[in-house]
């Protein structure tokens, strides 16, 4: 057993935009039930003593919590490496200043699509002028920081763009993050699922600017696994890499865990961070192989992807034992291939240059705010 | 890409540091970490953005005098180059 690098510390679920394919569970945590200054400190600091490097500070949106900046001077102060996961939203010259000031490592800003139009339509509200607007502030600082867009069947084809768009705003890095099918997203799938053709040629233009920009701005950038072969080393291992506190204090072992029906999850108001990683159910229910059935029990992969995703394996097959059914291995893998059917078929076309017009994403669920 | 040479003087990328202090041989960028052999350890101290690329050589050659000079100058070459193309290592 090891011990945890990172944390990903869900401050809030609050969030001025509604992402159709937000990584949030569809139950919300609500803004009264949050953990205060106080107890996110302790985490923290409990976190470091443990070992862990790393804290991600996400949301929601981060910065819609008032004491942001408390926050984030202490997990700097406990040595940890801070990362600030946000939509840029709320991020005012003054708070960018005292970010930098309070010791802040990283910052992630996210964009929806190169085309503002389309941008908006996806975040269910106005926010891709202001986020270029928080890009040239943040390039100012001299800040580290990385872009990050999810792409889906809607913005795929704008890569090209979508690429020199970050060249453009100067960042390090560019995160290229396929949909992940939980939560939201999962509601939204038929519409964000994109088609083979577009993945082959998204891998071809990335792999074109990965090795045009090599050097100047790393492209980071993984294969939908939907089209994968085998499936992803979900968070590096359940309870292997990574914890992540959600705003009420409760450690899930993922973003999704709390889908998967019996799992108990503790909470740092109760527990320490500690004994969660080590003693609770919840992360040491599929930790290691025992939990494995076949084809994974005996198949030479699950040291890599330590059987993918639990959360995939119950929302599709039923059941958080099987196997991921991304797996070309996985006896449920045809669930898989039926949604990949569905996404191609001819009768839903992405252009509007054939017979069949393109379907407008006029049926988008958006995430709503906490109640 | 940037290419490496005798007068080049690489430095950490930012968002990219070390540890802290009592974790010397660790490398934390944005998104994980990098556990350091000692020699790759002795390698990163080095680049501070002061220091050439052709001093980091010496120094090291000085430091593991037993091994062949141009082994030492083709490794140092080729970690910095693997972690400039991370965006871990500017120069």
């Amino acid at each position: 057993m090891e011990v945890p690098l990172a944390l990903i510390a869900e401050l809030t679920h609050r969030c001025p935009l509604h992402c159709v394919y937000c990584s949030n569970p569809v139950q919300l945590a609500s803004a009264s039930a949050e953990l205060s200054t106080q107890e996110w400190q302790s985490a923290f600091e409990q976190c470091a003593r443990l070992g862990m490097l790393h804290v991600h500070l996400s949301g929601g949106e981060p910065l819609a919590r008032q004491d942001v900046i408390e926050l984030v001077t202490f997990a700097h102060d406990v040595g940890l490496y801070t990362n600030l996961i946000t939509s840029g939203i709320g991020l005012s010259e003054q708070k960018l200043a005292a970010l930098v000031k309070s010791g802040l490592d990283h910052i992630q800003l996210s964009f929806q699509d190169s085309r503002e139009a389309d941008a908006n339509s996806i975040a269910g509200t106005r926010a891709h002028a202001l986020k270029l607007e928080v890009a040239k502030k943040v390039r100012e600082t001299g800040l580290a920081f990385t872009i990050n867009i999810v792409v889906h069947r809607k913005n795929i084809d704008h890569l090209d763009e979508l690429i020199a768009l970050a060249e453009a705003l100067g960042p390090q890095r560019l995160e290229i993050a396929h949909t992940q099918y939980y939560g939201w997203a999962k509601e939204n799938i038929d519409f964000l699922l994109p088609t083979r053709a577009q993945v082959v040629e998204s891998i071809e233009t990335i792999a074109r600017a990965q090795k045009r920009l090599s050097g100047k701005l790393r492209i980071d950038a993984v294969a939908p696994d939907y089209y994968a072969r085998y499936p992803k080393a979900c968070m590096g291992g359940w309870g292997r890499r990574q914890m992540l506190i959600e705003p009420s204090g409760k450690a899930l072992p993922c973003h999704a865990a709390a889908v998967i029906p019996g799992l108990k999850f503790d909470n740092v108001r109760q527990h320490s961070v500690e004994w969660i990683w080590w003693q609770s159910e919840s992360f040491r229910k599929f930790r290691g192989e025992d939990w494995m059935l076949d084809p994974c029990r005996t198949c030479d992969r699950r040291v890599e992807d330590f059987g993918g995703c639990r959360c995939q394996a119950f929302m599709i097959a039923g059941s958080a034992e099987r196997a991921d059914p991304v797996c070309s291995l996985s006896p449920d893998h045809h669930l898989i291939e039926l949604q990949l059917v569905r996404a191609n078929s001819a009768d839903r076309p992405v252009r509007n240059d054939g017979p069949v017009p393109a379907e407008p994403a006029s049926h988008w669920i958006y995430r709503p705010q906490p109640i | 890409m940037s290419i490496l040479d005798n007068s080049t003087r690489p430095h950490l990328a930012p968002g990219c540091r070390w540890a802290g202090a009592e974790n010397n041989s660790t490398l934390v960028y944005p998104e994980g970490a990098l556990r350091l052999q000692p020699t790759a350890a002795a390698i990163l101290e080095r680049c501070d953005g002061q220091r050439t690329f052709e001093q980091i050589v010496r120094e090291l050659q000085n430091l593991y005098s037993a091994s062949e000079p141009d082994k030492i100058r083709a490794d140092v070459a080729s970690l910095l180059n693997r972690l400039h193309e991370k965006r871990v290592v500017d120069f």
